[in-house]
């Protein structure tokens, strides 16, 4: 039953990189929720699209022999500055986040589409991380996702319980002294890197639903933000497990399994505990 | 109404605004606007809509800055003296569906972050205050379970855990049934006084104007008229005003 893991180290790496990006996706994804953010984070997704294919076309890992430089890091530059540039258009009132992330959306994708086509390559490897693969997840992957885990677990360390505030309420954080917009911006950048690096798994088109649908289906069960951030964690990177176990086993893109193992998760508990929760939601 | 008796307010100056003028993208919102809110003196502003009450507001709590003249809080720029102010927003402009409890919300602003966990002497502390607005039953609940009444008992409460002097409410009563009202501006009369607080609110209702108010500021632009509440209602505007507001107008 689990030859999976003990025959196979792509299959190791595919889980192992999938449970850190689909908890980091969850922590984020209670703030992604309450705050509604949810175009936002496809719109990041899509910025994902841009940089992976600039990724693809410059080809500096090949060009330099750098086995380790793969598109991922011409994409979390590429992405974070797509979030900074959303976020700066926001705040100086220029446009309405919506507006915003419309904008660079479809600009990314463009690009993207630009680079693909001027590379003149069969777009195989493109597919995978549009759809997600298990065989595009390699060791250096399951590192770098756990460097970056411990980095955001470090920075929401000290900044969680800020960040909970100004998702309550922005105008109460700020006059209780809290640098609103940093911490958007802090916000921004951590959703950028944990998107582009969740693109392997579950690719660019689904990954969105990797911020949402595990802090949803924890909001389901009721209780504090703090106990809501934790159970989405476990809901992510279990059901990234489940799901990816499932894809290997009867051979299907992972992010298509991930995400509807997520989606029936959510679906039980709406089941179970949705009765509940939906009365006292409509007082 | 309370019975308690008013205590004369002192000659302390907590609240002083000097010719404040506040542009927004280019239009001019208030203009020469200029009053003092001592200790113990309830102020009620009022004016038509889109009369820059609210913009005002903003400007005593430091969220933004006045395009002219100057708002002093106890003696120093708003915003420098956190704890010191309290506010109570409008009911419909935060998020209900926050998974939060009263007591979090009250702890949140006593300690300026979100809490994880709750220490048993903030608790103590969060209860003293939901006791003093008769909202302690409250305290485990959760936020979107509580009537309008009831979240304004827990608001008003969150703004009086840092004991502060002055407070700040922007028309607290609106979505707020008639009960719930009722027993909000009575708290308010009975909190400002045992506290002997400064407070500011901004109202479009009689009711509240009769229960709490010891000074009127009508604002349309610019100071129109500042007095007792007895002199002010003989104002021909001011009446025709709240007028049309009596006993449902904080909406």
């Amino acid at each position: 039953m689990f030859e999976w893991w003990t025959k196979y180290e792509f299959m190791r790496n595919a889980v192992l990189a999938g449970a850190l990006v689909g908890g980091m996706c969850s922590v984020l994804g209670v703030f992604v929720v309450q705050r509604g953010l949810a175009f936002l984070g496809e719109g990041l997704a899509h910025a994902a699209f841009g940089g992976v294919a600039l990724g693809l076309l410059l080809d500096i890992g090949n060009r330099f022999h750098l086995e380790w430089f793969g598109p991922v890091w011409v994409a979390v530059p590429f992405c974070v500055v797509v979030a900074m540039a959303i976020g700066w258009v926001r705040n100086r009132g220029i446009a309405t986040e919506g507006t915003a992330v419309g904008i660079f959306f479809s600009v990314s994708v463009a690009l993207g589409i630009l680079f693909v086509f001027i590379r003149e390559k069969p777009s195989g490897d493109l597919e995978s991380y549009l759809f997600g693969s298990l065989l595009a997840v390699r060791r250096v992957d399951v590192w770098v996702s756990a460097g970056l885990a411990t980095i955001i677990l470090g920075i929401l360390a000290v900044t969680w319980t800020k960040m909970a505030y100004v998702t309550f309420d922005r105008e109460l954080a700020k006059l209780s002294g809290i640098n609103v917009e940093g911490l958007d911006y802090l916000l921004l950048g951590m959703m950028a890197c944990v998107i582009v690096l969740s693109v392997k798994t579950v690719g660019v088109i689904l990954v969105s639903s990797y911020l949402i649908i595990p802090a949803a289906t924890s909001r389901l069960m009721g209780g504090s933000l703090f106990a809501m951030t934790i159970r989405a964690v476990v809901v992510g990177a279990v059901g990234s497990t489940v799901g990816l176990v499932f894809s290997y086993y009867i051979n299907v893109p992972s992010g298509a399994t991930v995400i509807l193992t997520l989606a029936a998760a959510f679906i039980v508990t709406l089941a179970l505990r949705g009765g509940a929760a939906l009365a006292g939601h409509s007082h | 109404m309370s019975a308690s008796p008013r205590i004369h307010p002192s000659g302390e100056t907590i609240l002083e605004l000097e010719n404040v003028g506040i542009e927004l993208g280019g239009r001019r919102i208030l203009r020469d606007i200029s009053f003092k809110v001592l200790r113990g003196e309830f102020l009620c502003l009022v004016g038509p809509n889109g009369a820059g009450k609210s913009t005002l507001l903003k400007a005593v709590l430091g969220l933004l800055q006045p395009t002219e003249g100057r708002v002093m809080v106890l003696g120093k720029p708003p915003g420098k003296s956190p704890g010191a102010v309290g506010y109570v927003p409008q009911r419909k402009s935060f998020d209900r569906t926050f998974p939060a409890t009263s007591l979090e919300l009250v702890v949140a602003n006593l300690r300026g972050s979100w809490p994880v966990m709750i220490t048993k002497k903030e608790r103590e502390q969060a209860m003293a205050a939901l006791v003093r607005t008769k909202a302690e039953k409250l305290a485990d609940r959760q936020l979107f379970a509580l009537s309008g009444g009831e979240t304004q008992r827990v608001f008003l409460a969150r703004a009086l855990v840092t004991s502060p002097q002055l407070i700040v409410l922007d028309e607290p009563a609106a979505g707020v049934d008639i009960r719930g009202r009722d027993d909000l501006y009575d708290l308010l009369h009975v909190i400002s006084q045992d506290d002997y607080l400064a407070a500011v609110m901004v109202t479009h209702s009689l009711m509240a104007l009769s229960r709490t108010a010891e000074k009127v500021a009508y604002i349309d632009g610019t100071l129109q008229a500042f007095g007792l509440p007895s002199e002010l209602l003989g104002h021909g505007k001011l009446a025709a005003l709240l007028g049309g507001h009596t006993e449902d107008g904080d909406g």
